[in-house]
């Protein structure tokens, strides 16, 4: 997923001056602000999960591991968002949020966009309109849809029926919260549609049980690069930390609230020497299946042949396949 | 329409301009260094969407790699393992258009973003301006080869107007040696030219000087033409023939037997005439074979007075022995013994106030001329030349001094080209526009050296020749090694492959880079053109000539050795009266000197009478055949009696 900033574009001008005219004494911020996504905000934890493929946890050399392995992938899913504090009307925030996903296919090692469902580009507005009655009318939010940005209103009740509180931290964290969950919304989307048509493994960026499409696909491989989640703890987290490059671990079953359960291990693409513990280190998840080892050597082959080329000059290129690399440059290119 | 090849981009660091702009396109399109693309603006100005025409003149190419360190780490240092990369990084192809025309013209704005297409027939022509030239009742295009790029094969046209006047004139053309450029193109162009020259613009001929090589010999003798080269002509509407109408000239060796050319195989002398010059056409010249140092003022002085006084006039004086009328080498030396021998007489120093001394070295120098120039200028003054006041349409005329000395090439193309001059001055030359083709201008028009007599017709030509119809078609292999003023006022100017150093000159810094790796690269047949019309060079292919090539000429029809004179008596003959033979001529010519004969050939091959045998025996001064003599009968002594008791 990639989170990135822009200054103001002809579209955000436009809901600019729609909110000018009925808030007048909005502040702008010059440029707007960019602001990170929560998974940065949540606190890293160790959870265990149920080992699937033998007994404990333990480090397994992926077989047959070389560079002229192929891959088995035929194409590359991520999203992006944009997220931007344009301004605020004494402390209200005004946020505008863009989201976009896409699936690029490799065709003859280049890729390419998916014809079959285009990649999507969303764009909204994150208003709390309980705390900004001025802009709550229809008229007003039909002005905005048709300047090209959908009214979120991001000051509703929550599923315990409470309303945010008026601090705009919360109300920022409430927007992006929704921006969050329309980039998700828009990869599930494009990434069912590949698992109907069942034409090719998918490379996912990120974990695969939101939906249960999905999470039951054969052709959907997640690779989640962050670890803020790890679900090993003890000897288990040890031997997680100590992979060499090549190996992987058992498999597990990662099984979320109210998510699907999915089969997962961790895989050692690079070697750390010299870097934090979980330099190369990724996590894939897979739907459930009769013989998951197999299966998990096959798929760390493929991510193992996916190093190549590297993701530079991207920060994360120790984890990042090159494809998911592409599917962020092509994201940042069209939104 | 053809779909879309390409995308406009600017960036503040790479902005577009009125005059450039880029694109980007697929990996596999068929773009390249010289093609030629159109841009459809999106948005209208003055209520007309604009059209942009440009040439490729630079190409970039490059992935999202940071540092090339990232590619040697990423395949772990070893080349063999990239191959194996599941995926190919992102790549770019960005190309640099320079702009070829905007419509409208005004407002004359930055290239505007837009999409870009591969430019087809329609708009090549309006891209350089040909639609100008090509439409009805203009039609002044003379095609000069096909641009060929990604599907599209556009005719490009020159303007006969800007070819060969009046509005400019002349052609050059550069490239390297041994790659039939130079001449092939020429021999192409005025096929060419020969085949689409309007009729109401008046008639044409060409003069070529072949100064090296057979290569112009054989151009009315059919060549190899390929298939491609057939579908090449058919596009550019010109038969695949050889010239119908060529008409060749050549002095003679120095002995004055066979002709001094490498067409004088017996097969080919049928449209080989002879080129001798007597003192009169020599004299008037005299300074191209004389230099600074021999030709003072005093010398020149007496020079004028020959001309004036001697050739050609009676002329007598006291201190003569006799009258003279000096028409030939011979009798300006007669005249110049009797001239030192009646000043000896006298114990003069001096006649008609010109010094012994310069008499003698004027002597000296002009009589040389007919031995520098052997073969060319005959002693006797018998003058064969060009058919000046006759020349004919689309006909050219080869003037054959590969195997001269460098003096009697100088002397051959400046009388030459002096004489077309004056008759096109005179509007009596039989044609109204003539093209002179004179290869090796490196030689001929140097840059710096001395100022030649040559180098100044030449740049004359160049400079004047225009108002006359008098077409400079030059070419050598070092354009920035020969005088601006003679390339500069080209027109139009073709480039074949060429040399790395010559195109790091200055004179070709006006092109980018990866032009100028495309002129090193060219292949045969390619060529780069720059004509009035055209903003930007264009490159286009070209048929390789439907005349026999040098090579190959040189092989079918050996140039024939020495031969005796009665052999090439006859060969000179036969092509008037084939009835002629061997012995006939040695029957008519066994009397006469070889001074003689030779005088009654030339005659006879000036003069192509009808009845070439009673013509030719008529040259000879009537000899007495020696008859035998009656042995008076002598007087029979009468026999005795046989009863003669006296007798015995």
């Amino acid at each position: 997923m990639l989170v990135s900033n822009s200054g103001p574009d002809a579209t955000s001008r436009a809901a600019f001056r729609l909110l000018s005219e009925k808030l007048p004494g909005l502040t702008a911020i010059k440029g707007g602000t960019s602001a990170e996504p929560l998974t940065a905000t949540e606190p890293p934890i160790l959870r265990s999960a149920q080992i699937v493929e033998g007994s404990s946890l333990r480090a397994v050399k992926v077989p047959g591991v070389s560079r002229q392995n192929p891959s088995g992938f035929g194409a590359f899913l991520d999203g992006a968002q944009k997220v931007r504090v344009i301004g605020h009307d004494l402390g209200i925030p005004i946020v505008l949020g863009t989201v976009s996903a896409a699936v690029r296919v490799r065709v003859d090692r280049r890729l390419v966009t998916w014809g079959h469902q285009p990649p999507r580009v969303e764009r909204a507005i994150y208003l709390p309109l309980r705390f900004l009655p001025q802009l709550a009318d229809a008229r007003t939010l039909e002005a905005f849809e048709t300047a090209g940005w959908r009214a979120v209103d991001t000051s509703t009740a929550d599923r315990n029926g409470e309303f945010p509180s008026q601090h705009p931290a919360v109300l920022v964290e409430r927007a992006i919260r929704a921006v969050d969950q329309q980039r998700e919304e828009l990869e599930d989307r494009l990434a069912e549609a590949w698992c109907a048509l069942g034409e090719s493994p998918l490379f996912i960026d990120g974990g695969i049980s939101r939906t249960p499409a999905v999470a039951s696909s054969t052709c959907a491989v997640g690779v989640v690069k962050s670890h803020r989640t790890l679900y090993v703890d003890g000897d288990a987290l040890r031997v997680v930390m100590g992979l060499k490059p090549g190996e992987r671990s058992s498999v597990f079953r990662v099984s979320p609230r109210s998510r699907s359960s999915v089969l997962s291990w961790y895989l050692r693409q690079r070697t750390p020497d010299g870097h934090d513990a979980m330099w190369g280190l990724v996590r894939v998840e897979v739907s459930e299946c009769d013989r998951p080892a197999d299966r998990a050597d096959e798929i760390s082959r493929w991510i193992l042949a996916e190093t190549s080329p590297l993701a530079l000059p991207d920060g994360r290129w120790d984890k990042m396949s090159y494809g998911i690399r592409d599917c962020e440059e092509f994201l940042r290119a069209i939104s | 329409m053809s779909e879309a090849l390409g995308r406009v981009v600017a960036t503040e660091r790479k902005p577009n301009t009125p005059h450039e702009f880029h694109f980007w396109t697929a990996i596999d399109s068929p773009v390249g260094i010289g093609t030629i693309v159109r841009v459809d603006g999106a948005k209208p100005i003055d209520g007309q969407i604009p059209h942009i025409y440009g040439i490729v003149v630079e190409g970039f190419s490059y992935t999202d790699l940071q540092s090339p360190m990232h590619d040697v780490l990423g395949h772990d240092g070893l080349p063999t393992m990239a191959g194996y990369a599941a995926t190919e990084r992102a790549e770019i192809r960005l190309y640099t258009a320079a702009v070829l025309r905007q419509i409208p013209e005004e407002p004359l704005q930055p290239v505007p973003m837009g999409q870009v297409f591969l430019a087809e027939e329609a708009d090549v022509q309006v891209a350089l301006r040909m639609d100008g030239y090509l439409k009805e009742g203009a039609n002044t295009g003379i095609p000069v080869g096909v641009y060929r790029a990604g599907g599209t094969d556009a005719v490009i046209y020159l303007d006969a107007d800007f070819l060969l006047g009046p509005e400019a004139a002349h052609l050059n053309i550069t490239g390297v040696s041994g790659l039939a450029t130079k001449t092939s193109a020429v021999e192409w162009l005025l096929s060419s030219l020969f085949t689409h020259f309007p009729a109401d613009k008046g008639s044409i001929a060409a003069v070529c000087f072949n100064v090296k090589g057979p290569d112009l010999c054989y151009l009315d003798k059919p060549g190899k033409v390929e298939e491609g080269d057939k579908a090449l002509y058919e596009k550019l509407r010109v038969e695949p023939h050889p010239f119908d109408n060529v008409q060749y000239f050549a002095p003679y060796t120095a002995k004055g037997i066979s002709l001094n050319t490498f067409r004088n195989n017996e097969a080919l002398l049928d449209n080989v005439v002879p080129l001798t010059w007597g003192l009169r056409e020599v004299l008037q010249f005299a300074e191209v074979l004389l230099n600074k140092d021999d030709v003072d003022a005093k010398a020149d002085a007496l020079i004028d007075f020959i001309t004036q006084n001697v050739v050609d006039k009676e002329f007598s004086d006291p201190i003569l022995s006799r009258k003279h009328k000096v028409q030939s080498f011979a009798d300006l030396e007669g005249w110049f013994r009797d001239v030192l021998q009646g000043m000896e007489k006298k114990d003069g120093e001096s006649w008609r106030t010109h010094h012994v001394a310069t008499i003698r070295k004027v002597r000296n120098r002009l009589s040389n001329i007919s031995t520098r120039c052997a073969g060319l200028v005959t002693d006797s003054g018998a003058v064969s030349d060009l058919p000046f006041g006759s020349f004919e349409d689309r006909t050219v005329y080869v003037v054959d001094v590969a195997n001269l000395e460098e003096d009697a090439q100088d002397l051959i193309f400046a009388r030459i080209v002096s004489k077309l001059r004056e008759h096109l001055e005179r509007r009596d030359l039989g044609v109204k526009h003539l093209v002179v083709f004179v290869d090796e201008l490196n030689k001929y028009a140097p840059g710096d050296g001395a100022d030649t007599y040559v180098r100044k017709m030449l740049l004359d030509i160049a400079e004047r020749g225009r108002y006359l119809g008098l077409v400079l078609f030059s070419a050598q292999q070092f354009r920035s090694q020969v005088h601006r003023r003679v390339v500069g006022n080209s027109g139009t100017a073709l480039f074949g492959r060429m040399d790395a150093d010559e195109l790091s000159t200055p004179g070709y810094a006006v092109l980018s880079p990866a032009t100028r790796t495309k002129l090193a690269t060219l292949e045969k047949g390619q060529l780069m053109i720059r004509h009035p019309h055209f903003t930007q060079p264009i490159f286009v292919r070209f048929p390789r000539p439907s005349v026999m090539q040098g090579r190959e000429g040189a092989e079918r029809y050996p140039q024939a050795s020495e031969v005796s004179l009665d052999a090439a008596i006859l060969r000179a003959l036969r092509p008037l009266d084939p009835s002629i033979t061997l012995p006939w001529v040695q029957e008519i010519t066994a009397l006469y000197t070889e001074e003689e004969i030779i005088r009654a050939r030339n005659a006879t091959q000036l003069a192509r009478p009808e009845n070439v045998k009673a013509y030719f025996a008529a040259q000879f001064r009537k000899i007495l055949t020696a008859q035998p003599v009656a042995r008076p009968m002598a007087a029979t002594i009468k026999s005795a009696p046989e009863n003669d008791p006296y007798g015995f």
